[in-house]
C-alpha cells in the first residue's frame, strides 16, 4: 500500500510543465515567439517549487523518507501517487533546473523556427513525463511516464518532420524504445504477480519473496534501462537521435531522459543489492558500452554525433556505476554529466547556429576568434568530461572508477580507467579540430575527405536571435560544470553522501588494495596521455598548418569497424529486418493466400454448396412441408409403439 | 355395439368422400354427414353437450364459412387445381414410411390394448373426477367443471378466439392498406385525393 | 373390458386412427385448399373422438374440456386459413397449393 501523507507542492511541481504544453499547443497561432517565454517560465516556476521542497524531500518519516501524495488507488496493489525523496528530487531538480536552462537557450536556437510553439509544447510536454516518471511512487506510474518520455522522444526528434532522415531517426529510437518498455511491463507483471503490489514500499520490502524470480526482474527492468539509455545492443538509436534540435539533444539525449535507466536502477536498488548475478551483467554491459562509446566517438565527424557517443560512453559509466553498487557515485555522475554534457550540446548549437547549420567539425576551425564565449563555456565542459581536478567530471567519474572496484569488479575497474583516457583523447579531437588553426569552412569538401553524401550546409538565416540568450545559459552551465563537483569532496563525509544517507543501504565494500588517491592519480595520467596524444595530432603548430591534409587523410584512414559502427545496424538489419522480412514474405506470400484465404475460401465454396443443399428441402410447396410433419409424426408414434410394446 | 359399428362405417365412408370428391362442395356435404354422424357418437358416449356443440359450431358455423368461401371463389372464372402436380419425388417413398409406421401403430396399440392395467387405473381415478358417475357427461356436470376447475382455459379460448377474428380482419377483412399511424393515415388519404383529381382531370 | 363403454377402447382408437389417416391422407394428395382445410377438420375430429372415448373410459369430464378446447382452435384455424385462402386467391387468381410456392428458397 503507497505511504499516506499529502505535499501538495507536488502537484504544482508535476503538472504546472503539462499546463505550460496545453497553453502552447492550444494557443500557439496567438502566441508565436511568446510561447517560448510561457514554457520557460513554467518549468521555472516548477524549479522554484522544487527548491522550495528541498527540506520536505529529505525529511524522515519513519519508514520512508521524503515528501509523498497520494493520488488514488484503483485495485487492490495498485495505490497511485507522487514521491519526493532525495533520488528523485536531484532528478527533478536536473529536470526543471538545466530543462530550463534548455528552453531559455530554445527561445534563441528556435527564433526562426515558425513552430516554435509545437516546439515548447512538445518541451514542456517532455519535461511533464519525465517528471511523471521520476515523482511516480510505484512501477506502474513509472512505466506510464517512461512510456510518455519515449513518445515526446519521438515527437522531438522528428520535430523537423520535413527530413526525411530526422523522422526515420524517430522511429527508430521509439521501435528500440518500445522495446524496453515491453521489457520492463513484464518485469512489473512478475513483480505484482510475486508481491501483489507495484508500489516501490512494498516491492523493496519483499524481495525476499521473489527467490529465483528476482534475477528474471532484474533482468528484464535492465532491458528498459538499456533501451532507454542507449546501452549495447539498444544503443542504435542514439546518434540518429541527433537529428532533432540541438537543444532537444541537450535537454533528452544528454541531460535527462537517457538517464532515466540509471535512475531506474538507482529507485530498484535493493533489487540489485539481492542478486550479484545482475550487478555483474549490469555493470559489465555498462563498462562495454562507456568503452566502445567512447572508441566510436574517434571516428566521427559530425560534432553532435561525436557528443551523442560521448553521452553513451558517460551513461555507459552511470550504469556501471549504479550497476556494481556504487548507486551514490552513479548518481553524483549522472548529476555533473547533467551539466557539462548540456554546455557541451548547447555550445555546439551555438557553433551550428553561428555557422548556418554546419556541423562537419571538418568543415569548422579558428573558431576561438570568432566565438570567444564558446570557446571558454566549451573549454570548461570539456575539461569536465575528462576528469580535470577542479572540475566536476573529476569527482563524479572518480567515484564510480573506484566504486567499481570497491564492490569487487577489477575488470570494469580497469576499463574505466582505460575509457578516461580516450575520452579525453576523442574530447580535446573534438575541441582542437572545432576551435583552433584557421577557419575550413570555405575549402572545398572534398579536399577534406568528406563523401558527396555527407551533410551540406543550409541557407543562412536572415534574422539571428539576441545572442545574450543563447549564451546565458551555456555561461550557466559552464559555471555548474566546474562547481557542480564540489559537492562531492570529502568522501564519506561530502555534503552528498550526506544527502543520499537515507536513501541507500551501506552495503558491504571491499577494501581494496589500491588505494583512492593512487587511483585518481592513474586515472589522470591515463586522461593527459589522452590529451597529449589529441594535441600532437591536432593542436601541434605543424598539425594545424596542413590542418586539410591531415584531416583529408584521416578520413581515408579510419578504421572500418569504428565507421560502420561496429555494425550494429548492419546486424540489426539482417537478424531482425531481414527476418521479419522473410517472415512477411513467407506470410504474404504462402500462409495468406493459400491457408488463410484458402481456408475462408473453401468456408465459402462448403456452406454455399450446404445452403444449396438445404435450400433443395424449401420447396414451397404446401404438401410437402405437411409431409414432412407427418414423416415426424410417424417418427413419434413408432417411437412410442416401441416403448409400449417392450417396456410395458 | 351395433350402433358403433354403423357409425363407424358412416363415418369411415363421409370420410373418405370428403378426402376424394372432385369439387369442394360434394366435400362439404361428405363433411356434414360425418359431423352429423359424430354428434350421434358423442351422445353414445354421454357427452350431451358436445353433441349439440358439434352441430351448431362445426355443421352451423364452420361448414357454412366454407361454403360462402366456395361461393366466392367459385364467382370467378378459375378453375381449382388445373397445374401439374409439383411434389417431388420424393414424397413416394416418404409415404411408404408413413404407412409402415401405421402398420407399427396397429401393432403396438394391439400389443398393449389397455387391457387389465387401463381397468384397473380406470376405478380409482374415477372416483376423484370432478364429474360424478351418474350424471357424467350433462350439460350440468360439463359446465361445473368449465367454469369452476378450467376457467383459466375456458378465457383462453376467448382469447384465441379474439385473436383469430382480429386475424382474419386483417387478412381479409378490406383491401386498402393496414395504416399504421394517423399521420400516414392522412397521407394515404391525401394521395387517394390526388389520384381522383388528376383522373378527373384527364 | 371396461363397462362404460359398449366395444373395446382399441376399436375406439382403431376408428379414430383410421378417420385421422384419412385427413392425413386428403393433406398429403389433394391440391385444393379448401379440401386439405377440411382434411385438417377431419383431423381435429378424430382426436375428439379420442378424446370422449377416453372421458366416457375413466368417467372423467377433462376429456370434455379438452375436445371444447380442439373445437374452439379448430374453429380459429379454419377461419385463419380461409382467410388466408381468400387473399391468395385474390392475388394469384388460384387455388392450386402446388402454383403458390413463394416461399420456394
Amino acid at each position: 500500500m503507497g505511504v499516506d501523507g499529502s505535499y501538495p507542492m507536488l502537484f504544482l511541481i508535476w503538472l504546472l510543465p503539462l499546463a505550460g504544453a496545453i497553453a502552447c499547443w492550444t494557443f500557439g497561432p496567438q502566441l508565436k515567439r511568446n510561447a517560448g517565454w510561457l514554457g520557460s517560465a513554467a518549468i521555472l516556476i516548477a524549479f522554484v517549487a522544487t527548491l522550495l521542497s528541498w527540506g520536505a524531500a529529505q525529511q524522515n518519516g519513519g519508514q520512508t523518507v521524503g515528501a509523498h501524495q497520494a493520488l488514488f488507488s484503483w485495485l487492490p496493489g495498485f495505490d497511485f501517487g507522487l514521491l519526493l525523496d532525495p533520488l528523485s528530487l536531484i532528478w527533478v531538480l536536473i529536470i526543471t533546473g538545466v530543462g530550463f536552462l534548455i528552453h531559455l537557450y530554445s527561445i534563441g536556437y528556435m527564433y526562426t523556427d515558425n513552430a516554435i510553439a509545437r516546439f515548447f509544447a512538445y518541451m514542456n510536454f517532455f519535461v511533464f513525463a519525465m517528471l511523471t516518471l521520476v515523482l511516480s511512487d510505484n512501477f506502474v506510474g513509472l512505466l506510464i511516464g517512461w512510456g510518455l518520455v519515449g513518445l515526446a522522444s519521438y515527437f522531438l526528434i522528428g520535430f523537423w518532420f520535413f527530413k526525411p532522415s530526422a523522422v526515420a531517426a524517430a522511429r527508430k529510437a521509439f521501435v528500440i524504445n518500445v522495446v524496453g518498455d515491453v521489457g520492463i511491463m513484464f518485469a512489473v507483471f512478475v513483480l505484482f504477480a510475486k508481491v501483489g503490489s507495484v508500489g516501490f514500499g512494498d516491492v523493496f520490502a519483499n524481495v525476499q519473496n521473489l527467490g529465483g524470480w528476482l534475477i528474471v526482474v532484474c533482468v528484464a527492468l535492465f532491458i528498459g534501462a538499456a533501451a532507454k539509455s542507449a546501452q549495447i545492443p539498444l544503443h542504435t538509436w542514439l546518434p540518429d537521435a541527433m537529428e532533432g534540435p540541438t537543444p532537444v539533444s541537450a535537454l533528452i539525449h544528454a541531460a535527462t531522459m537517457v538517464t532515466a535507466g540509471v535512475y531506474l536502477i538507482a529507485r530498484c536498488w535493493p533489487l540489485w543489492n539481492g542478486s550479484a548475478d545482475a550487478q555483474l551483467l549490469v555493470g559489465t554491459i555498462g563498462g562495454l558500452t562507456a568503452l566502445l562509446g567512447a572508441l566510436l566517438g574517434i571516428a566521427q565527424w559530425d560534432i553532435k554525433r561525436i557528443l551523442a557517443y560521448s553521452t553513451m560512453s558517460q551513461i555507459g559509466y552511470m550504469i556501471m556505476g549504479v550497476g556494481v553498487g556504487a548507486y551514490e557515485a552513479g548518481v553524483a555522475h549522472f548529476f555533473t554529466h547533467a551539466f557539462f554534457k548540456a554546455c557541451l550540446f548547447l555550445g555546439s548549437g551555438v557553433i551550428i547556429h553561428e555557422l548556418s547549420d554546419e556541423q562537419d567539425i571538418r568543415r569548422m576551425g579558428g573558431l576561438r576568434k570568432r566565438m570567444p564565449f564558446a570557446f571558454w563555456c566549451m573549454l570548461a565542459a570539456v575539461l569536465a568530461i575528462c576528469g580535470i581536478p577542479g572540475f566536476a567530471g573529476f569527482y563524479s567519474k572518480d567515484r564510480v572508477i573506484y566504486g567499481a572496484l570497491q564492490h569487487g569488479h577489477p575488470w570494469l575497474y580497469a576499463v574505466g580507467i582505460v575509457t578516461a583516457g580516450i575520452t579525453a583523447y576523442y574530447m580535446f579531437r573534438l575541441f582542437f579540430v572545432t576551435f583552433l588553426g584557421e577557419y575550413r569552412g570555405k575549402v572545398d569538401p572534398s579536399l577534406l575527405g568528406m563523401q558527396p553524401g555527407e551533410r551540406e550546409p543550409h541557407a543562412a538565416h536572415a534574422e539571428h536571435p539576441p545572442v545574450w540568450i543563447m549564451n546565458v545559459p551555456v555561461g550557466i552551465l559552464a559555471v555548474f560544470s566546474v562547481i557542480g563537483g564540489y559537492l562531492l569532496i570529502g568522501g564519506e563525509n561530502s555534503p552528498w553522501a550526506k544527502f543520499f544517507a537515507t536513501t541507500f543501504a551501506p552495503e558491504l565494500v571491499v577494501t581494496p588494495a589500491i588505494g583512492e588517491g593512487l587511483t585518481t592519480a592513474v586515472v589522470l595520467i591515463c586522461v593527459v596521455a589522452g590529451i597529449l596524444v589529441a594535441y600532437s595530432r591536432y593542436a601541434t603548430k605543424a598539425a594545424l598548418g596542413d590542418a586539410v591534409v591531415r584531416l583529408q587523410r584521416e578520413s581515408v584512414r579510419l578504421p572500418a569497424v569504428l565507421v560502420n559502427r561496429y555494425y550494429f545496424d548492419d546486424a540489426i538489419e539482417w537478424v531482425f529486418v531481414r527476418t521479419s522480412q522473410l517472415f512477411g514474405m513467407l506470410f504474404g506470400r504462402v500462409l495468406d493466400p493459400h491457408v488463410i484465404d484458402g481456408a475462408v475460401r473453401e468456408t465459402v465454396i462448403s456452406s454455399r454448396w450446404l445452403g444449396a443443399l438445404v435450400r433443395s428441402f424449401q420447396t414451397g410447396l404446401v404438401r410437402a412441408y405437411a409431409l414432412v410433419v407427418v414423416f415426424g409424426a410417424a417418427c413419434f408414434i413408432v417411437y412410442y409403439a416401441l416403448i409400449g410394446g417392450v417396456a410395458k | 355395439m351395433i350402433l358403433f359399428w354403423i357409425l363407424g362405417v358412416v363415418l369411415v365412408a363421409s370420410a373418405m368422400w370428403v378426402v376424394t370428391a372432385k369439387k369442394p362442395i360434394y366435400s362439404v356435404v361428405g363433411l356434414l354427414a360425418h359431423f352429423a354422424a359424430l354428434a350421434i357418437f358423442y351422445f353414445s358416449l354421454s357427452a350431451e353437450f358436445l353433441a349439440v356443440i358439434q352441430i351448431i359450431v362445426y355443421s352451423g358455423a364452420i361448414l357454412i364459412l366454407f361454403l360462402f368461401v366456395i361461393a366466392l371463389l367459385s364467382s370467378g372464372t378459375a378453375a381449382f387445381a388445373t397445374g401439374p402436380n409439383k411434389m417431388p419425388r420424393a414424397a413416394i417413398p416418404a409415404a411408404l414410411v408413413v404407412l409402415i409406421a401405421l402398420v407399427f401403430l396397429v401393432y403396438g396399440v394391439s400389443r398393449t390394448a389397455f387391457t387389465a392395467h387401463a381397468i384397473t387405473v380406470s376405478a380409482t381415478s374415477a372416483a376423484g373426477a370432478v364429474g360424478t358417475a351418474n350424471v357424467f357427461g350433462s350439460v350440468d356436470d360439463f359446465g361445473k367443471a368449465l367454469f369452476t376447475t378450467n376457467l383459466l382455459p375456458f378465457e383462453i379460448t376467448a382469447f384465441i378466439l379474439m385473436v383469430a377474428v382480429i386475424g382474419v380482419v386483417l387478412l381479409a377483412g378490406d383491401a386498402t392498406p393496414y395504416v399504421a399511424t394517423k399521420r400516414r393515415a392522412r397521407a394515404v388519404e391525401r394521395d387517394m385525393r390526388d389520384a381522383i383529381l388528376r383522373a378527373g382531370e384527364e | 373390458m371396461d363397462a362404460s363403454l359398449p366395444v373395446a377402447i382399441t376399436n375406439y382408437i382403431g376408428l379414430s386412427a383410421v378417420i385421422f389417416f384419412i385427413g392425413v391422407g386428403g393433406v398429403l394428395l389433394r391440391r385444393n385448399p379448401l379440401i386439405m382445410l377440411m382434411s385438417i377438420e377431419l383431423m381435429w375430429n378424430a382426436a375428439n373422438l379420442l378424446f370422449l372415448s377416453f372421458a366416457k373410459m375413466w368417467l372423467n369430464n377433462a376429456g370434455h374440456i379438452f375436445a371444447f378446447l380442439v373445437i374452439t382452435v379448430a374453429a380459429a384455424e379454419a377461419a385463419i386459413g380461409l382467410a388466408i385462402v381468400v387473399i391468395v386467391f385474390r392475388t394469384a387468381r388460384n387455388v392450386d397449393v402446388d402454383e403458390v410456392a413463394l416461399m420456394k428458397g
